[in-house]
């Protein structure tokens, strides 16, 4: 498996007790370099991933995941890593399963993107807006919340750039702008389980649901029809 | 004193305090660059509408308006939501250079923190 200048991603915001379970697993993974985003956590995240001896980025006020995340692709573009795989701080993703996504990868190699799909997660509730946005948007994706995906150069390329910043969420409008780039995007089946601490940070109250349903919304309204993939 | 004059002197005031208070701002500098071009124009024209309402009347005469002061509320609320537009444009690319700053300084903390030279708040 050919996993030369990878960079595993992981953008973190109070996981002080989830991150060392990632760190520890991640840690089998010898061949693969790990980036901590710190987004401004306001427990001792930073600590505890400085003394794991992993490097981190610190970032000085809440950007949010996404923008963590861009911290991180915009860090492996100066560093000219060949292959960015992203992941969740909260235990939901797991290291035996980045193979998988690099797999993928190399099996495909005009992919773009691989998202490590697992659409059986998520309240019934949550499927139901997954349908919606799949609908409205047309990308032509299963799992279009996975946090867990690997970017090629031509991706980190697009979405380390400016135009990305103005985003909110890693989802949709990435997808969206992926797709308008002319990026091959590919899923590959990986198992995912519950959070470590439980919660959710993007849908910790009826008002952020309540935000992000109507931002990714007028986002997909949009950009209705632009990238529609037809059979 | 006519109904028209009283009404006349009224509308100077408001006008006139109006475009003084923004040409004091500007003179303060709590309004700089264009904005206070935008804004010392805005205060100019409530000032000379606010001294010579009439010049509202010939306008919406000419227009075919059958009541006057409408127009100037079109008007006024148009550039109103012309403006805010333009500030939410300004703040959106604002945010976006303010999140990049961030992301670059954080980039560079992390390679303080590889050299052990990083200082913590």
């Amino acid at each position: 498996m050919d996993t030369s200048k990878t960079l595993i991603i992981i953008p973190v915001y109070n996981e002080a007790f989830a991150i060392p379970y990632v760190l520890n697993e991640l840690a089998e993974l010898s061949d693969i370099e790990v980036l901590v985003i710190d987004d401004a956590s306001t427990d001792n995240s930073l600590a505890v991933c400085l003394s794991r001896g992993v490097k981190v980025l610190p970032l000085k006020l809440r950007l949010g995941a996404w923008s963590a995340i861009q911290t991180g692709l915009r860090y492996a573009q100066k560093h000219g890593y060949d292959c960015v795989v992203t992941m969740d701080g909260d235990g939901q993703h797991h290291s035996c399963e980045v193979p998988k996504l690099l797999k993928a990868a190399n099996s495909n190699p005009s992919a773009d993107v691989v998202i490590g799909e697992c659409i059986e997660r998520g309240s019934r509730l949550r499927h139901v807006a997954w349908r919606f946005f799949r609908k409205i948007t047309g990308v032509g994706i299963e799992d279009i919340t996975s946090g867990f995906r690997l970017y090629r150069k031509r991706a980190i390329s697009l979405l380390a750039g400016n135009e990305a910043t103005i985003l909110d969420y890693q989802d949709i409008g990435i997808l969206l702008m992926l797709r308008a780039a002319g990026m091959n995007i590919i899923e590959t089946r990986v198992a995912m389980t519950p959070r470590i601490n439980g919660k959710s940070h993007l849908f910790s109250s009826w008002h952020k649901v309540a935000y992000y349903m109507m931002i990714s919304t007028v986002l997909s309204f949009c950009k209705y029809g632009k990238f529609t993939i037809r059979d | 004193m006519g109904i028209m004059e009283k009404y006349q002197i009224t509308s100077a005031v408001i006008g006139i305090l109006l475009g003084g208070s923004i040409f004091w701002l500007a003179r303060r500098d709590h309004l700089h660059g264009r904005f206070a071009v935008w804004w010392l124009v805005t205060g100019f024209v409530c000032a000379a509408l606010g001294i010579f309402p009439q010049f509202v009347d010939w306008v919406a005469a000419g227009l075919g308006i059958s009541y006057p002061p409408i127009l100037a509320l079109v008007l006024g609320i148009g550039l109103l939501v012309l403006k805010i537009i333009i500030m939410d444009i300004e703040r959106s690319k604002n945010e976006i250079k303010l999140q990049r700053l961030t992301q670059r300084l954080a980039i560079l903390e992390g390679e303080l923190l590889d050299q052990n030279k990083y200082l913590p708040d």
